[in-house]
């Protein structure tokens, strides 16, 4: 992974000088950044701005009258009649213990998915027996089931075993596999020789040894990956926790968004106050790109292959 | 593109993990030890989490909303078989056809415009500069959940205060009403999901360039082609397995856009323009009460998409990386 | 293998009666402390909802009330979401249109026995609200509140225009010229030179403020706007309360749907196209809109201290077919799948008591139900400075009132006509052929079972 980045580094890096075409590439880039940036900039810029300015006062970069009342009563830090006078409706987004549910959401199933579908992903790779490949194509087939299809089934299973409101159903139908993570581990495990593995087995250890002791220490990249994007799309779910837990105790961050865009009042939607929500959810990502940022990237490299 | 990013990710990199030696090969190999005869019984072991969750949440459920496809249901009593009943509904149903158009119609503008961007985004990236910040700073939008994202555009493109809006009357033009014309609205919800993909898009795409070995650039550049030469006769051809990749499996994401739908406050308006297959689906179940009628309609989901993976297959096979 | 299928097989069964069960009402006896889930729709009730609680709760410790809220506009996909998760509020606010469905798909419970044993007196509500939630001898719930429709104007403008407010009690209205009512918008109605809708130099392409703002969005029986009208026009949705057979290709409603669209392309009302997702009470707000129709559940939003303009209000215009307004009717229902359903009546109970709507009324935002606490609220809210005579005489005049088109499909109507008359906002259909389209679909939806 690195040689790669390094030898194909070297080339294009010749410096030449500032060409027109090199200037305008440098200025799609620019706008590029802008264009993805900008949007943020502006939620902050309306979270900042006081409800009863918003008819008026709608272009200006920064708000004439910047206030912090908006992110006070999303977090529950005025009263009801203080919120209602600011153009709300006495919702509030409880943030600390949404993003609490959605920091165990999002780890409990990246790290138990990225295991369970490791093993499978190894046996579907290494491991010898009857209607393996068969059974292989029936997961990949699961790929193309569309998740609305298997919601209320799904829901229906949850009920009946009483997870509804606890995080045991709302884990229930991710944690176990999803057959993209199976099928994209069992590619990697195909990729590495078995000379380590056999080694292994010369010196007597069984299947599961060389699976714990041998392979997966190797396969911290791939793992890693798997768990992210996992752990990335778990982050950003919004339907299945929405009806599986909506209860404070189980609600992730993105229900609770939903939940108190509905919670508008009647006449309008609380824009500043929808923003405010907004600029919260978004600041544990942009801590995750302070601290991660660069290894979130460089796994997106990863070609996996030794 | 995908609104599950999972499946863009892992299996774009799980085409990039193709095994260059052939699993026959390995399996010779392996055939060495008598010990290793069959492993059946520790293959249970390594598979049960996953065929435990697999059989209860995908095969389970798939086979009740096959069964339900058949009957009229409403959740609330129980369900009473009608064969073909709703399958013939939905061929005379004007809105299933709707569905369908305007799905394809946000499928078609977001995976053209997303795999444009970002193509052109990642040769930036690639030749231009390769700062590790400018790579996150893309990826930000990416990583913000869709009813996050949904809620910001949908203020940056309101009618009257909207910001889009601001600069469009600023440059001469009248303001539009992006929610509230049929033209508009669905290439606009297309359009918000390309600001939130094309960062992602362009890494993948981007790790795939790097792939290239660098002595072909060397080559070319000796020989005095210029950017876009290079572009278009080296690192294009030698992408189109990844690109091919990426392309389909968004395109399968792609039909399953809803989060961003659900927030419009049209409820699939104006005049059904945003009302896409999934959303009619859930509108059915929920609110509705429909569930056999919405089995029906997922089910033909699953066939199109059937379909569409089907020919994905055709699409890999087809294009062999050329550097294999 | 075996051992799997037989786990997935025991998992199945688990699960095989709440598919085949309908309403899971387990009626256990159940003593010890319960807590309700109450949702309602308007937060400016909310006060007054949870004063009710908080006395209900004094009154019987054992039963806490969580009252949650959900805007309007997704209230009922909300509800109904909930009810198919099996997971739906214990009591919710429940609206005359959409009642129906709720009784077919088994969704909420019949409270005739519950009410004959508490001999609750039907007389105290205002007349003919009590019958709107009796379905086949059976009853659904008991009033909770009702409002009408009526005018609210910017009196800044409305003096501009040199308009006495007292001419507005008489104003007239029909579809071909819109009487002295579309008269009225044009005065109101400002271009940026400052001509008047009337004035020949009027400029429609740059107008500063708009005489009328029409609430497009209106659902299947604009009550807000073209339903009244329409009624006045000599309309009626259905022959009476559950039957089958609407009469949208009637063509006193195209008439009125044309006109209302007549608005926007004379300059006098916001295009469809442009209305803003701030409502229309931002658009009056801001000054660029100077009249809508309103129903008298939105007064409170429009006075008191926190109002950004001075307000009058007025009676609705008087049609061919006379003054008409929609009388609207909340009550609660009781969800069937509530595990309490004895606390839960009790808390209907004491909704619909005079103990509850007393206080409701003093809180100035809606009219109770119960003639009583009606006569509160009145008072309540002219102190409150909310001139809500007019929606009153309005309710009290004869032959004055109109109510909710009652029936099945409620949903699937409220979809369609919508999107018809989308078409018709946005200039891309005539009215008569997109409510011959919309009437063609209705009747499809009422052929349904």
């Amino acid at each position: 992974m690195a040689d790669s980045e390094n030898t194909a580094a070297s080339a294009p890096r010749v410096r030449r000088r500032l060409s027109p075409g090199r200037t305008l590439a440098w200025a799609v880039l620019i706008a590029a950044l802008v264009i993805t940036l900008f949007p943020f900039y502006w939620m902050i810029r309306t979270a900042l701005t006081p409800a009863a300015d918003l008819p008026t006062d709608t272009t200006a970069l920064w708000p004439h009258h910047a206030t912090l009342i908006n992110f006070e009563r999303v977090l529950g830090l005025t009263t009801t009649a203080q919120d209602l006078a600011a153009g709300g409706s006495g919702a509030t987004l409880d943030f600390l213990v949404s993003l609490r549910n959605s920091i165990i959401y999002a780890g409990l199933i990246a790290f138990a998915q990225t295991f369970f579908c490791a093993m499978a992903g190894y046996a579907f790779a290494r491991l010898r027996f009857r209607g393996r490949d068969l059974l292989f194509g029936v997961f990949v087939m699961a790929l193309m089931v569309p998740p609305i299809f298997t919601l209320l089934p799904n829901f229906a299973l949850v009920k009946s075993l009483g997870w509804i409101g606890s995080f045991e159903g709302l884990v229930a139908p991710s944690v176990l596999m999803t057959p993209f993570a199976v099928f994209f581990l069992r590619q990697f495990f195909l990729s590495i020789p078995a000379e380590v593995e056999e080694a292994a087995a010369l010196d007597g250890a069984g299947r599961l040894t060389q699976f714990w002791r041998v392979v997966l220490p190797m396969s911290r990249g791939p793992l890693f990956t798997i768990g992210l994007i996992t752990a990335v799309w778990a982050w950003k779910d919004y339907l299945w926790p929405l009806l599986v837990g909506p209860d404070q105790n189980t609600r992730v961050l993105t229900a609770a968004l939903g939940i108190f865009l509905q919670q508008s009042p009647d006449a309008a939607p609380d824009w500043t106050g929808l923003m405010a929500a907004a600029v919260l959810a978004v600041i544990p990502v942009a801590l995750l790109l302070v601290f991660f940022g660069r290894r979130l990237v460089e796994s997106l490299n990863f070609t996996g292959i030794k | 593109m995908a609104e599950i990013s999972g499946p863009v990710g892992g299996v774009a990199l799980a085409a990039r993990n193709r095994p260059r030696g052939t699993s026959a090969g390995a399996a010779r190999r392996r055939r060495g030890s008598g010990a290793r005869r069959g492993d059946g019984r520790v293959a249970w072991v390594f598979l049960a989490p996953a065929l435990l969750g697999f059989a209860l949440f995908y095969l389970y459920p798939t086979v009740r909303g096959a069964y339900f496809s058949f009957t009229d249901y409403d959740l609330l009593s129980p369900p009473h078989s009608v064969g073909a009943a709703n399958y013939r509904a939905l061929w005379h149903d004007p809105l299933y056809w709707n569905a369908l158009r305007v799905t394809l119609q946000y499928v078609v503008i977001n995976i053209v415009s997303q795999t444009v961007l970002a193509l052109g985004l990642a040769w930036l990236m690639f030749r231009l500069t390769r700062s590790v910040l400018i790579r996150v700073l893309l990826l930000v939008p990416w990583l913000v959940p869709n009813v996050a994202v949904g809620l910001l555009w949908l203020w940056l493109l309101d009618a009257n205060l909207g910001f889009v809006n601001h600069l469009i009357t600023a440059a001469g033009g009248s303001s539009q009403g992006f929610f509230t014309t049929p033209a508009l609205a669905m290439p606009a919800i297309a359009m918000i999901n390309t600001w939130q993909y094309t960062g992602y898009t362009a890494l993948l795409l981007y790790a795939g360039m790097l792939q290239i070995p660098s002595s072909l650039y060397e080559s070319a550049r000796l020989d005095g082609a210029g950017e876009i030469r290079t572009f278009t006769r080296i690192t294009l051809p030698l992408m189109r397995p990844i690109l091919a990749l990426v392309l389909i499996v968004s395109v399968i994401g792609s039909f399953q856009i809803f989060d961003t739908i659900s927030i419009t406050p049209t409820h699939g308006g104006p005049v059904n323009a945003t009302r896409a297959i999934y959303y009619y689906i859930y509108q059915l179940a929920f609110t509705q009460f429909r569930m056999g009628y919405a089995c029906a309609v997922a089910m033909t989901l699953v066939l199109i998409l059937g379909v569409l993976t089907f020919l994905q297959m055709r699409l890999l096979r087809a294009s062999r990386s050329d550097l294999a | 293998m075996r051992r799997r299928t037989r786990l997935t097989a025991a998992l199945v069964a688990a699960s095989m009666p709440l598919a085949a069960a309908g309403c899971s009402s387990s009626s256990s006896a159940s003593s010890g402390p319960v807590t309700l889930s109450y949702a309602l729709w308007d937060q400016t009730q909310q006060a007054g909802y949870q004063a009710c609680a908080d006395a209900f709760t004094a009154q019987n410790p054992d039963i806490k009330i969580k009252i949650t809220q959900a805007a309007w506009a997704s209230y009922w996909q909300n509800l109904t979401t909930e009810m198919t998760a099996g997971d739906a509020p214990d009591v919710f606010v429940d609206h005359v249109a959409y009642y129906p469905q709720f009784v077919a798909d088994n969704q909420i419970l019949d409270i005739s026995s519950d009410v004959a044993s508490s001999a609750v007196n039907l007389n105290q509500y205002q007349p003919g609200l009590a019958n709107l939630w009796v379905d086949d001898g059976k009853r659904y719930g008991l009033p909770m509140d009702w409002d009408t429709e009526g005018l609210v104007y910017n009196a800044k403008s409305l003096k501009a225009a040199g308009i006495a407010p007292s001419t507005l009690s008489s104003l007239t209205w029909n579809p071909t010229d819109g009487g002295t009512f579309e008269k009225l918008i044009a005065e109101l109605t400002v271009d940026d030179n400052g001509n008047n809708g009337l004035s020949p130099k009027f400029d429609k392409n740059h107008v500063k403020v708009y005489g009328f703002v029409p609430t497009y969005d209106d659902g299947a029986t604009g009550q807000n706007g073209w339903g009244d009208l329409a009624a006045e026009n000599g309309f009626s949705f259905l022959p009476q309360p559950f039957s089958t057979s609407y009469d949208y290709s009637s063509p006193a409603l195209a008439q009125t749907i044309q006109w209302m669209a007549s608005l926007a392309q004379k300059g006098y009302a916001p295009p469809y196209s442009k209305s803003s997702s701030l409502g229309v009470q931002t658009v009056l707000d801001s000054g660029q809109g100077a009249m809508t129709i309103l129903g008298s559940f939105d007064v409170s939003s429009y006075t008191g201290s926190t109002a950004k303009q001075s307000y009058g209000f007025a009676e609705l215009p008087i049609g061919p077919d006379g003054r008409k307004t929609f009388i609207n009717d909340t009550s609660d229902a009781i969800w069937a799948g509530t595990s309490h359903p004895q606390q839960a009546w009790k808390w209907v109970e004491f909704l619909a008591s005079p103990a509850c709507q007393d206080l409701v009324a003093t809180k100035g935002v809606v009219f109770p139900a119960i003639t009583e606490a009606s006569k509160k609220a009145e008072t309540a809210r002219i102190a409150e400075g909310q001139d809500i005579t007019p929606f009153v005489q309005e309710a009290q005049a004869s032959g004055g009132t109109l109510i909710y088109p009652i029936s099945q499909h409620e949903d699937q109507i409220n979809t369609e006509v919508q999107s018809q008359l989308d078409a018709v906002w946005l200039g891309q259909s005539g009215a008569a052929a997109a409510l011959t389209t919309a009437q063609s679909a209705v009747s499809g939806y009422m052929s349904q079972p």
